[in-house]
């Protein structure tokens, strides 16, 4: 039977392979491994974790079969069960994938061959007659009761959610981390599609580590995908949301509705912003269940919910969005042809889109097509799109940048924080000029060391053994020059560190004059060497002060000690 | 830094112990090769040669992923090849020319908006700072500047303990 479900599945991706379907025979073989887990997991195998991380991609591949019958029993009423809803977001996830099926989703590896391989084991147990159903097509539910046990035995659909919703972030922002656990990077292809709409859940995803978000999210994507191409995408979305770990708790309307607000936005983070903190709401349901599967399964319910309500529009339109989201996703098709028609250009905007979260994580796999969805009430030119794609990624770079220059936090606005960053690195060059020149100064050292010891010593950062003021011996080695009068000049001025310097030069200043006969170039010495033995004299009598050196350390940043070389 | 600490931090493939490595190696060849100097011109070519060797074993410790780190050690063998033996600079700079030249065209219409977007003046300048970034459009310059801005940390850090541990 599974070997059935698999074929179908198989068929119907083939079927439906659009270009973005970049290696069918693949991807099919992948989804017939990840959703041969899937399928088994969500059938009922419950307490079988091991299973979700591998089904990841099942809950994509969940081709019509199983998905059919999810969808039908996945009533409203089932929502409330805890249990039931997980399972049901499986198979809705699963179901509505595989009714779309169309590869429109552009699942490009293995993820929804996965899924559906899943979904067939799933299905095999306890839906055979939706088969026939899912064959006709028709996802709509025809019975709820159809799958009360199935679905009740749907395994953790927080697992199954989350890595449903792993999928869906393909552009593995924060994917990598989703996908690793599950070992199924690829998966991160097939939801290049929806991966727009996903990238919100994956920065929810980090930020509150709810699963349910993506869950919530991957719903609401499957949910307004109306078309097939739509399902597809959406169910990947929805996988991947599911994917991500969520700790499941309650995926329940709520969540839908999340998703359905969310879904209004293509790729927006701020819609997923917003089903992240909705779906964080709503997810308190099933603790105990979704606990044990790490929140895989929580995952699936809200992406199953989400499942059913495309099935039942009517019924699931709680949310605002639904409407909203029907309408934009109707653009998708739009945007999707157009993607495909500009190949070049969109393609690899979109796959910056998706990739907003990208710097967090793995570099997303290469997709050359994204298909971006257009907002609601923004205009759906395929130029205007990846123009919107580009400045999403970019405003994801400036604000992973804001995180590692320090003090940035409250700076808004690219052209302040752009000058921040550029002092910052024009800070940190002038520092490294700096300590090479200290270092060489005080080379000769090295050779006394093994190279391993000050590895070690050096990679833990010990702190500077500031009590030895035995500074003296270093003197010498500093300045060679001043060997006769420093040691005592430089004793002498220990007390007061932070009017050294200026101490320090005058005295050098004055001896450099002296001892014109060292230099060739005596009346030029002075002045060239000014700053840099200033700059010197002071770390050296920084390292020796652990105290005064911190300070001066800390005040090096600001550039005010910058040696002039 | 408590014991703990020390045993957690030990990844002998991270970053910082890669530096780490290649910059002592350069050290102390560098030692070995000159004599301490005596004179400040001396002392600049030491400091010149000291920041060369940072700079290009961060960027060996980076390897190529990135293009900073390719461009920089471009520029690096580049001055080596000037300075060095009287090759003829012009072959290898017009490689990197090249590449320049072919990101250039496909960018050039991607800098006229990141220009206009973020302002002249700061993706110039940032342009300029980062290595490598004149080819490159903006939103991957801003990747490479968050890579170059943490790889530089590490840098300052290494080499602030380095010279900590060898002025006590």
């Amino acid at each position: 039977m599974e070997m059935g479900d698999k074929d179908k599945f198989e068929l119907e991706k083939r079927s439906d392979n659009h270009i973005n379907y970049h290696s069918p025979d693949s991807m099919p073989s992948d989804w017939r491994y990840s959703s041969a887990n899937v399928a088994n997991s969500s059938l009922g195998l419950v307490s079988t974790d091991n299973q979700m991380p591998v089904c990841r991609g099942d809950l994509v591949g969940v081709s019509s079969c199983s998905s059919a019958s999810m969808v039908d029993s996945f009533s409203p009423g089932q929502w409330d069960h805890p249990t039931n809803s997980q399972n049901l977001g499986f198979c809705d996830i699963s179901v509505q994938n595989n009714a779309s099926t169309s590869n429109p989703m552009g699942i490009r590896k293995g993820g929804p061959a996965s899924l559906r391989t899943g979904l067939d084991k799933t299905l095999d147990i306890g839906w055979n007659p939706p088969s026939s159903m899912l064959k006709g097509g028709i996802f709509l539910p025809t019975a709820p009761g159809v799958l009360p046990q199935s679905l009740s035995q749907f395994p953790e659909d927080s697992a199954f959610i989350e890595r449903a919703a792993r999928f869906s972030y393909f552009n593995g922002g924060n994917f990598s981390d989703m996908v690793n656990p599950f070992g199924i990077p690829e998966s991160m292809d097939l939801y290049s599609k929806g991966g727009g709409m996903m990238q919100g859940p994956q920065e929810v995803f980090p930020g509150s580590g709810l699963k349910s978000l993506s869950v919530v999210q991957g719903q609401k994507n499957v949910m307004n995908m109306g078309d097939s191409s739509r399902d597809t995408s959406l169910s990947v979305e929805h996988v991947a949301i599911e994917g991500s770990p969520l700790k499941n708790e309650k995926k329940n309307g709520s969540l839908v509705r999340s998703h359905d607000e969310a879904k209004q936005g293509v790729g927006g983070s701020g819609n997923e912003s917003e089903e992240a903190e909705f779906s964080g709401g709503g997810r308190q349901d099933k603790p105990s269940k979704l606990e044990g599967n790490g929140g895989e399964l929580s995952a699936k319910s809200p992406a199953s919910k989400k499942r059913k309500r495309n099935g039942q529009d009517a019924d699931l339109d709680q949310a605002k969005g639904t409407q909203q989201s029907v309408e934009a996703a109707k653009d998708n098709p739009e945007v999707q042809q157009k993607g495909d028609e500009n190949p070049t250009s969109t393609p690899i905007k979109a796959t910056g889109k998706q990739c907003k979260l990208g710097s967090q994580a793995s570099d997303p796999p290469k997709e050359e097509y994204i298909h971006v969805r257009a907002r609601r009430g923004q205009a759906t030119n395929s130029h205007s799109l990846a123009e919107r794609v580009r400045r999403e990624k970019i405003s994801e770079r400036m604000k992973f940048l804001q995180d590692l220059v320090p003090g940035c936090s409250k700076v808004t606005g690219k052209a302040v924080m752009l000058d921040e960053i550029i002092n910052y690195v024009q800070s940190l060059q002038r520092q490294v000029e700096f300590l090479s020149m200290k270092l060489a100064t005080v080379n000769p050292r090295l050779d006394f060391n093994t190279e391993g010891l000050l590895a070690k010593d050096i990679l833990h950062s010990r702190a500077v053994s500031s009590s030895t003021l035995a500074f003296s011996a270093e003197v010498p080695m500093v300045y060679p020059p001043f060997n006769a009068s420093q040691p005592g000049f430089i004793q002498a001025s220990f007390p007061g560190m932070e009017s050294h310097s200026d101490m320090l030069r005058r005295a050098i200043n004055s001896q450099l004059t002296p001892m014109t006969g060292g230099f060739k170039e005596t009346t030029q010495l002075p002045n060239a060497w000014d700053d840099e033995l200033h700059n010197v004299v002071q770390m050296g009598y920084v390292t020796c002060a652990p105290q005064d050196s911190q300070d001066i350390n800390g005040s090096l940043p600001p550039g005010h000690m910058k040696a002039e070389l | 830094m408590n014991p703990h600490h020390h045993s957690s931090y030990l990844n002998p493939n991270s970053l910082k112990s890669r530096f780490t490595k290649n910059f002592l190696r350069s050290l102390i060849k560098i030692n070995k090769q000159t004599p301490f100097p005596c004179r400040p011109t001396e002392m600049f070519q030491r400091c010149h040669k000291v920041k060369t060797a940072a700079d290009k074993s961060l960027a060996c410790a980076v390897g190529s992923r990135r293009v900073w780190s390719r461009a920089m050690l471009c520029k690096i063998r580049n001055r080596a090849l000037r300075r060095g033996p009287q090759k003829p600079p012009s072959v290898r700079r017009i490689i990197i020319n090249n590449r320049t030249m072919k990101k250039g065209f496909n960018c050039l219409k991607e800098k006229m908006n990141d220009d206009q977007e973020a302002g002249i003046d700061q993706t110039s300048k940032l342009r300029k700072l980062v290595p490598g970034g004149e080819a490159m459009d903006l939103c991957n310059l801003l990747d490479e500047a968050a890579h170059y801005i943490k790889c530089l940390n590490t840098q300052v850090q290494v080499m602030r303990s380095i010279a900590d541990f060898y002025s006590t």
